[in-house]
């Protein structure tokens, strides 16, 4: 030991040092942690299943059926961007930017991309017929597409809706607005997201935007409210019997003022079922 | 109350908690770094890993053992990737591909924790556990160890030595890390975060579908993820993950995880140098940066000034409902400004200018306060520079708590300086440089040039998180940005060390009515504005063309 | 031999000297053409990559011509011109000292003495001296090179070095033997030892220093080049890297029609290069060697020559200043201010006595108390026939007079009581207190006592230099402590102390004592200054960081300090410090300044090269220039003549006041840190407003 040349010594230190620290760290910590969480807290240390193995009540779930069709007596969950949705060995977020507003219109050997604005255009279209309420949104058209322009110097290109559908606007400061035409690169043209004339929204945030995880299992509440009056119907129950379900399944603020208020969607399913 | 309201309690609560815990933290630091006793299980540690505790190391030797160190640490955990289908508690993972594992291996061992793979779909257990949390605490234990180096450097005086690494190493692991680590585990356990050995578990939906409930020691990993300024996450989705931050509360737990100890060092290094109000000087310029930081963040996420956002309402895309827009944002600040790079929502989704702070953040040279330890050397690097300049304006050779800051100590400072930016900027102009690694890039556009712009910032500076859009599990990326880790990690550590070296070996000048206060609100502001007028002069340009053209149209 | 006729090379040319004349510069351009030379810029990193960019943007105007793109080439060249000019002008004084220096060198003849005692000589050229050689130098000849004068005594004419026309003594032995080489002899003959290697005279050194010759670079100034250089790195790299963003941006805004500024290419070269050298640290990089040059100029303008410029540059770190009390804090003579006579003898008798014991003192002291007598008592001087004159002796330290069977006496306290006594008197107690009371008070008691009786005291006092507690307070203010080195008792000297106002003294001091006390305090990390002029003063000059030697005081003295005071004014020390000071916050304001510079010009170049591709952009277009490339011009221009603009602040230094390093700061960091920050913003806007009716700029 004493002969090793100098400038080894230290890298067999540093082996021993691995070695001993990855058996202290990565053996005996974790598995004392592990030992100890699973008597103390089997519950949660195991993932805090709910309803007899129908889930973890920390992990959200989509209320579709085979066909991804929203089931009416449910609660829906937000959109969600972890696989095909609510996949939990497939995490995560859509990772679009905040002015991805052009789409790539579907075409032949063109499989097409729906920008971030034109998706959360088209959910909140969705949701508000499911809802019986106006999806109308401020920058999407009534079809529930992303309300953007690409202007030229000649005329102007309503891009996220294809031919022959009706641009939403017909002409845009004296410019002829033209419907997009799937495989032509608008890209030279200045673009353009118009605002229209739309009020505050009747569907929420959170019911158009994915989250970042992509298993978020809480709605607000505002959008709990939105659904409330469909599951009593579907369910024949009285509204009030819902809203009452809604509130004890409502996380506030926790000491007033840490997190925001959050319905935990499926708990309160399952409570709605329960009922 | 508005959400802005509590928003703003959230982050006042956080400030009054890390003042009242930096003040016992850092005189536990002090005194596990001073102290001249080994307790009885690090002399077990010294005896199996045959060093000598009792004699200290001049900087070479120092840097050779944490070098040594480091090229062992990638060595195993990129073989435990390697092989972790044929060692036990696999979860059924296949064997990581060479350029992942590289990658993944450099990410870990510099405390960076980028990750160009998904936790859930390629690491069995044995790896989370083994290799990578394992390094979780290490790294940290590494970063606090140079910068306790540095420290010692201010306070000794002719002396070559500046401590012993394997000595530094340990207490930093055994008297600090481990300790708080498993409390604070059995806390987020509490929380709802889980802690088992299972594989997946198949539930039935509601609906009649099936869902993949997975397993794994998660709060183990999650709490030294955090309190090491780490960042990887045990899953793709990190800390937004409900299994990995599954409350309200346990996200201002986490946060209070991550800004324990970089606030505390501080202190430790006001004890060490002997003038506690040189600390509280260090820690005003880092609260001052964070805060600023923070509540811009909060400002610009809470304003939703982009076409998306303004359509939907809120900047509630990447984000969860239980957080909500302002706590999201000052996690996503938290992390950015202290190398941790664990995130509770998706920064590529953020607002333009919320996603340039996150950036602007790490531009900062994870200094406010930084990544543990890294932050409190790379923030006294820069109050050297600032001194330098501000003292030759007093008409006297700089001087920095006694040292002469002379054109040795200049020169390591500047090479200090220079090196982040540099692999930054290189790298991103070399990704965007070439059509097939634009190829990458999820958005168009100048978000597109800021995805790329992030993570070279986040991979050079040692942070880890992503605007995550950008596919980077290609040969390409992980080999340039594993090398960005490692130069960003290690270069400045050298640096740093012979800084050490250097002012460890002066005698001190004593304090007069020339010399240069540097415990003042004046000193304060200087180092602030130092550090923001230099950062924004090297990345505005680059900024220029990303995030600020993106807010601006 | 004829001596050359020497003006005064080096009297003070005014404290002003930084005011540039136009005339100055018009000399300097020739030098500063020739510095263009890339093989010696390279040693400024930041001009050289102006340079290389000048060169760079001229290739691309030849093949590309463009009014735009060849007016921005012309500035970008001038910013390096302007640049070597400053340094230009700052070493164009310095060699017109030099010029007259040299003359007094040339052509000296030596007649060196074949052995210590002979007669005989061999005349040889000055050059040829070696240490050692005696020579012989007459009335009327020029002394061939430095060294002591062994043997004679005569006036020399020392002008030539020191510009003060008045002749001085050089004599053997003593503290006043050094000569200098090119100082000219006016009467007596002196034989010279000589203490120089050849070409190494001071004269040579000196023409060395102000010409900047072999200037060499201080730590600081080191420390600082390094951080300017990094500054470069990163603005090269941050302009260099800014290329395939910009060809990205470019290209995924298709529709945007090339610019001057940015077509598919990305940013075009002329435009790259404007933004670098707008952004790397110019200012302060061109300036940087000329405030050097200036510092030391300074110094010689106050008749002070420093060594290297280091010691300049540790004047301004000193925290210890070791000052001799006589001569620096003191006016040299103490003063005859009152008689105390004894109980039962009238002042009158005392002074009488007094006077007469003093009449033939010629020292200073012995002059004061006649006047002293004359003034208060009116006692007119008398010439008195048959008086033997008792003169002091180290021996006897008294002195006095025996007239008319009387023996009067005067001299320190212990000694005139030990006459008194040997002659049977027994001096009352009263003496003694009264001699302590002086002391107390800081003066010095001198005992006047005929034979066998003590009639009294008289009181000379130290007489304090008006203003040292001012100064001593300033010093204070910068954190500097002086202390007074005295040879009085510590009694005495903590008096003087007192009403001088210095921080702490050492009484009773030996050269051994000194020199302890450097050590003392360079233990514990401090710097000190002193001055010295005598031989036992050498050690503690050479231990000091900041050592003036009198240009009067010996060889060995000058060559053991770092500077030589020509003037041999011991206060010079203070403003030693001052001007060291001055240097570096020059240096430190002008660095500020010019990165606090580089934020407006990034509020004129990026949108100028952006808004095209990104119309947003424009909103950073605050100064709302006129057009893309006048605001790229208008901040080249603007970064060229600033350069031209604070030359003479780097000339003359920044103003300095003394005050806490706290209040230095805060005042500096307005003035040049939010000043730099602000001045360009109005500076580029009013080029814009010029240059925007140039062809070519829309």
């Amino acid at each position: 030991m004493q002969r090793l040349p100098a400038w080894l010594r230290p890298h067999l230190a540093a082996i021993r040092a691995v070695a001993v620290l990855t058996v202290l760290l990565g053996l005996i910590y974790p598995l004392t942690v592990t030992g100890l969480a699973q008597v103390l807290f089997h519950g949660s240390a195991n993932g805090s299943l709910v309803g007899g193995d129908a889930g973890s009540a920390l992990i959200g779930q989509s209320f579709t059926d085979a066909r991804g069709v929203p089931v009416g007596k449910y609660f829906q969950s937000r959109p969600s961007a972890a696989g095909d949705g609510y996949d939990p060995t497939a995490t995560g977020a859509s990772n679009l930017g905040p002015e991805d507003v052009v789409d790539i219109l579907p075409g032949p050997g063109e499989p097409g991309r729906q920008s971030l604005l034109t998706r959360v255009c088209a959910r909140s279209k969705a949701a508000g017929e499911l809802e019986g309420v106006s999806g109308a949104r401020p920058y999407c058209t009534p079809g529930g597409a992303g309300a953007v322009l690409k202007v030229f110097p000649g005329h102007a290109v309503s891009v996220n809706q294809p031919c022959p559908t009706v641009p939403f606007v017909a002409t845009y400061q004296g410019l002829r607005v033209e419907c997009g035409r799937p495989g032509v690169d608008y890209a030279a043209g200045r673009t353009v997201p118009v605002r229209g004339d739309a009020g505050a929204p009747a569907v929420p945030a959170d019911a158009v935007t994915a989250s970042g995880s992509g298993l978020d299992p809480h709605i607000s509440v505002a959008y709990a409210d939105l659904q409330a009056p469909r599951v009593a119907r579907e369910r024949g129950i009285a509204l009030e019997r819902v809203r009452t379900l809604v509130a004890e399944h409502t996380a506030g603020r926790v000491l007033g003022f840490i997190g925001e208020p959050a319905v935990n969607v499926l708990e309160l399913n399952l409570a709605l079922d329960r009922s | 109350m508005s959400a802005t309201a509590a928003g703003a309690l959230f982050v006042a609560s956080l400030v009054i908690a890390v003042a009242l815990l930096h003040r016992p933290l850092g005189d536990h630091l002090y005194r596990v770094y001073t102290s001249a006793r080994h307790n009885a299980a690090e002399r077990g540690l010294y005896r199996l890993l045959a060093v000598r505790a009792d004699t200290e190391q001049s900087w070479p030797v120092y840097a050779r053992g944490l070098l040594a160190f480091s090229v062992i640490s990638v060595l195993a955990v990129y073989g435990l990737q390697r092989l972790q289908d044929r060692l036990p508690l696999s979860a059924g993972m296949p064997p990581v591909t060479g350029h992942i594992a590289w990658n993944t291996a450099v990410s870990f061992v510099t405390n960076t924790n980028w990750q160009s793979y998904s936790g859930e779909s390629t690491m069995g257990h044995l790896t989370q556990m083994a290799a990578l949390a394992v390094q979780n605490f290490v790294s940290a234990a590494v970063g606090m160890a140079v910068a306790i180096a540095l420290v010692r450097g201010f306070a000794r005086s002719r002396s070559g030595a500046i401590g012993n690494f394997w000595v530094d190493l340990v207490r930093g692991t055994v008297r600090v890390l481990l300790p708080m680590a498993f409390i604070g585990a059995l806390v987020l356990v509490a929380g709802g975060v889980i802690q088992n050995l299972s594989g997946t578990h198949e539930v039935g939906t509601l609906t009649g579908g099936t869902q993949a409930i997975t397993g794994g020691p998660v709060a183990s990993q999650e709490v030294i993820k955090l309190l090491g300024t780490n960042g990887g996450g045990f899953y793709n989705a990190n800390s937004a993950h409900p299994f990995e931050n599954p409350a309200t509360w346990t996200n201002w737990f986490e946060l209070l995880l991550i800004l324990a100890i970089p606030f505390a060092l501080p202190r430790t290094f006001g004890r060490m140098v002997g003038q506690v109000r040189q600390g509280h000087a260090i820690l005003a310029v880092m609260g001052v940066l964070a805060l600023a930081s923070v509540l811009l963040t909060n400002a610009f996420e809470l304003g939703g000034h982009a076409t998306v956002p303004r359509a939907v309402g809120a900047a509630m895309e990447g984000k969860e409902v239980r957080f909500g827009v302002s706590d999201s944002a000052t996690f996503g600040a938290v992390t950015t400004l202290t190398s941790t790079g664990a995130v509770n929502s998706f920064h590529d989704s953020y607002t333009p200018f919320g996603g340039m702070m996150t950036m602007a953040n790490m531009m900062l040279g994870e200094i406010a306060p930084g990544g543990v330890g890294a932050g409190l050397y790379g923030m006294l690097v820069l109050a050297v520079i600032t001194v330098f300049v501000a003292g030759l304006m007093v008409g006297r050779t700089p001087e920095y708590l006694g040292k002469k800051i002379g054109p040795r100590q200049i020169k390591l400072a500047s090479l200090y300086f220079l090196t982040t930016p540099a692999l930054v900027l290189i790298g991103t102009a070399f990704a965007m440089g070439s059509p097939e690694r634009r190829a990458s890039m999820l958005n168009s556009g100048p978000h597109g040039l800021s995805e790329i712009l992030y993570a070279f910032t986040s991979a050079a500076n040692n942070n880890g998180s992503a605007f995550a859009g950008l596919t980077v599990n290609t040969p390409w990326y992980d080999v340039a940005l594993g090398l960005c880790m490692v130069f960003g990690r290690f270069l400045p550590i050298i640096l740093v060390l012979a800084l050490a070296g250097s002012l460890a070996r002066q005698s001190p000048v004593p304090e007069g009515a020339g010399t240069l206060p540097t415990h003042r609100p004046q000193f304060v502001g200087l180092v602030v504005g130092v550090t923001v007028v230099l950062v924004a002069l090297t990345f505005l340009p680059a900024l220029a063309l990303g995030p600020i053209a993106e807010g601006l149209s | 031999m004829s001596a050359p006729v020497l003006e005064k090379p080096l009297a003070r040319t005014g404290r002003a000297g930084g005011l540039l004349d136009p005339r100055h510069l018009l000399v300097a351009l020739p030098d500063a053409l020739k510095k263009l030379n890339p093989a010696t810029l390279w040693r400024n990193p930041v001009m050289f990559v102006v340079e290389i960019g000048a060169a760079f943007t001229t290739v691309l105007a030849v093949l590309r011509p463009s009014f735009f793109a060849w007016a921005v080439v012309v500035w970008l060249w001038l910013t390096a011109i302007f640049a070597n000019l400053a340094e230009a002008v700052a070493e164009g004084r310095g060699k017109a000292q030099a010029a007259t220096l040299r003359r007094a060198r040339t052509g000296t003849r030596a007649r060196r003495l074949r052995s210590g005692d002979a007669a005989e000589w061999d005349e040889i050229g000055a050059s040829e001296l070696r240490p050692g050689d005696l020579v012989v130098v007459e009335a009327g000849e020029i002394i061939p090179g430095d060294g002591d004068v062994v043997r004679g005594i005569a006036s020399v004419d020392e002008s030539a070095i020191t510009g003060e026309s008045a002749p001085v003594i050089r004599e053997s032995g003593g503290d006043r033997s050094a000569v200098t080489g090119g100082t000219r002899v006016l009467s007596d003959r002196i034989v010279v030892r000589v203490t120089q290697q050849p070409g190494e005279s001071f004269v040579d050194r000196m023409i060395a220093l102000v010409e900047g010759a072999n200037r060499q670079k201080t730590p600081n100034e080191i420390a600082l080049n390094i951080l300017l250089a990094a500054l470069t790195i990163v603005f090269l790299v941050a302009t260099a890297t800014m290329q395939p963003l910009a060809v990205y941006s470019k290209l995924v805004n298709p529709g945007v029609p090339d610019s001057p500024a940015l077509d598919a290419n990305g940013v075009t070269g002329v435009v790259l290069v404007s933004l670098l050298v707008c952004l790397i640290p110019t200012t302060i990089g061109a300036l940087l060697s000329a405030i050097g040059i200036a510092g030391m100029d300074r110094l010689v303008q106050r008749n002070v020559l420093a060594m290297s410029g280091r010691a300049v540059e540790a004047a301004g770190d000193v925290s210890t200043l070791l000052l001799d009390k006589t001569g620096t804090i003191t006016l040299g003579n103490r003063q005859a201010s009152e008689f105390v006579p004894v109980a039962g003898v009238g002042e009158g008798e005392l002074a009488a006595a007094a006077q007469l014991s003093s009449l033939a003192d010629e020292t200073p002291e012995g002059r004061s108390i006649v006047v002293h007598a004359k003034e208060r008592y009116g006692l007119r001087e008398r010439d008195l026939h048959g008086a033997e004159w008792v003169h002091f002796t180290a021996q006897t330290r008294m002195s006095g007079v025996n007239i008319e069977g009387r023996q009067i006496r005067k001299g320190a306290a212990s000694a005139v009581l030990a006459w008194v006594r040997e002659a049977g008197g027994r001096p009352a107690d009263e003496v003694g207190r009264l001699v302590d009371g002086i002391s107390a008070s800081g003066g010095t008691p001198l005992v006047v006592a005929e034979r066998n009786r003590v009639l009294g005291v008289i009181h000379l006092k130290d007489v304090v230099k008006r203003g040292m507690r001012e100064r001593f307070d300033e010093m204070r203010r910068m954190g500097i402590r002086t202390v007074m080195i005295t040879g009085d008792n510590p009694l005495t000297a903590k008096a003087i102390a007192d009403e001088a106002g210095v921080d702490d003294f050492l009484a009773e001091a030996t050269p051994e004592d000194k020199l302890a006390l450097i050590r003392k305090e360079q233990e514990g990390g401090r710097l000190v200054a002193m001055t010295g002029d005598g031989t036992n003063d050498a050690p503690a000059l050479a231990q000091s960081d900041v050592g003036v030697a009198m240009n009067t005081g010996t060889s060995a003295a000058k060559e053991a300090g770092n500077m030589v005071d020509l003037d041999s004014d011991p206060t010079k020390l203070i403003e030693i410090v001052e001007i060291g000071k001055q240097l570096l916050i020059t240096r430190g304001a002008l660095t500020t300044f010019s990165i606090a510079n580089d934020v407006a010009k990034y509020f004129a170049i990026i949108p100028a090269m952006f808004a095209a591709v990104y119309p947003g952009l424009d909103a950073l277009n605050i100064m709302r220039l006129s057009s893309p490339q006048s605001a790229i011009l208008a901040a080249v221009v603007f970064n060229a003549l600033v350069i031209v603009a604070l030359i003479p602040l780097a000339l003359r230094g920044v103003r300095y006041r003394p005050a806490s390093a706290s209040r230095l700061l805060s005042r500096n960091l307005y003035v040049y840190g939010l000043g730099g920050i602000v001045a360009p913003f109005a500076g580029i806007k009013i080029i814009d407003l010029l240059v925007q009716f140039l062809p070519g700029m829309s």
